[in-house]
């Protein structure tokens, strides 16, 4: 069975109400969506955030995916507006106190149960993923989205334009203009180092 | 140190629809030109950097599922007979009345038979007795059901014709959760009506599936 097909096949099931089937689905996809969430955001809490309004947004959306498009496709999309969302909620209520954001995803139950999870360590787990959350928090949101659509789903400029509502030259310049500054960051980054 | 051309090209260099001849021409300037050579290969050098991110474990947590079983609960609970039907409200209706007419059909077969039976009299003014019992029975659900199915198409467009006249996505959500919510409540009442129907009926299909199955036994020995 092709990846696509049995995206297609839990997704049927899901929706006849199978548990198991949902719970495979978010599976397949919770790792990628993570991780993309920890590269945007920069801290795993955020990241955990994130990707729980991502399948939220799948659940609440699920009939609505039909199979013309890619299931992966579909839910990058999904993440994508939501990491945009969560950005400009955060510009929003930067002034206020930080336990306001707390109560964002509707019903997704809260994960910050879980004592094993602490998150500044766990991004540190890895170093040379924290080296490259520096890099990319140097960049504003839009063009951290353009990055991580380009060098990390490997999705062409049309599609990022299509998908940022933007023209396709918009994007190119973007992403040179992201590539220019994370390099000019790392290169001084190297001469204190 | 520098080179009016560096934007424009490697703009293009990182495009995924270079047409071979630029590409060809991209090539010849970076052959030539230090300056957009060397500005190449650190944009590349950072590429390959962040292109070293290992992927983490996802933490623990419950996938949706509590989420996803109390909303999938209310459907599911009922015995095996609802399962299939979950989506199909409204095939569930003509279930209903499919039972009612399999009544139906049973009296009328009893007709034919009753001829060559025995204590015919009494058993044909039964039977017309019941089926004139069982036509009442069945208009008036029909009229019920088409009286309920009425009343939600009307609601459902006024929903829907109040909820698009500003049509966002937020919007198309909140009409989807109407739906859904006057599906499950139609599904429910359903159920209620179709198990007072049972209910009710239920001696009586049996008697009268037993008569039928004694009838056709008796026909088949002769
Ligand atoms: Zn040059």
């Amino acid at each position: 069975m092709s990846l696509i097909n049995e995206d297609e096949a839990l997704i049927a099931a899901a929706l006849n109400g199978s548990a198991y089937a949902w719970e495979k689905l978010v599976k397949r996809y919770e790792g990628k969506i993570y991780n993309q969430g920890l590269r945007l955001t920069g801290n795993a809490s955020d990241a955990m955030d994130l990707m729980q309004e991502v399948f939220l947004g799948v659940y609440r959306n699920l009939h609505r995916f039909r199979g013309d498009a890619k299931f992966s496709s579909w839910i990058f999309r999904i993440a994508h507006n939501k990491a945009v969302d969560m950005k400009r909620r955060k510009r929003l209520m930067s002034a206020q106190p930080r336990s306001s954001d707390q109560d964002a995803g509707d019903d997704f139950d809260n994960i910050a149960s879980e004592a094993s999870y602490e998150p500044e360590v766990r991004l540190d787990e890895v170093q040379q993923n924290s080296q490259i959350v520096t890099m990319l928090k140097m960049l504003p949101m839009e063009q951290r989205l353009i990055v991580e659509l380009k060098t990390f789903q490997s999705l062409t400029f049309e599609e990022i334009a299509d998908m940022q509502d933007i023209s396709v030259n918009t994007a190119k310049t973007r992403f040179y203009t992201a590539l220019k500054k994370l390099k000019s960051a790392s290169e001084e980054d190297h001469v204190l180092s | 140190m520098s080179c009016p051309k560096t934007q424009f090209l490697l703009q293009e260099y990182f495009s995924d629809d270079l047409a071979p001849l630029a590409r060809e021409e991209l090539g010849k300037h970076l052959a030539n030109c230090e300056y957009c050579n060397a500005e190449l290969e650190s944009l590349l050098l950072t590429q390959s950097t962040l292109r070293h991110w290992q992927d983490q474990r996802v933490p623990h947590w419950d996938r949706g599922l509590n989420l996803f079983r109390r909303e999938h609960r209310a459907p599911a609970a009922g015995a095996g007979l609802w399962v299939g039907w979950q989506w199909l409200p409204t095939a569930a209706s003509f279930a209903m009345l499919a039972v009612l007419l399999f009544n139906l059909t049973i009296v009328s077969g009893e007709h034919g038979f009753s001829i060559s039976f025995g204590p015919a009299a009494d058993l044909q003014a039964q039977l017309t007795t019941f089926q004139q019992l069982q036509r009442e029975e069945m208009q008036s659900l029909v009229t019920r059901v088409e009286d309920r199915q009425d009343n939600s198409n009307v609601q459902l467009l006024q929903a829907v014709l109040e909820q698009t006249q500003q049509s966002t996505a937020e919007n198309l959500d909140r009409i989807y959760a109407y739906f859904e919510q006057k599906r499950i409540q139609d599904l429910q009442d359903m159920r209620v009506g179709y198990q007072q129907l049972v209910d009710s009926d239920y001696e009586t299909i049996r008697s009268l599936n037993q008569l039928a199955q004694f009838v056709s036994y008796q026909s088949e020995i002769r």
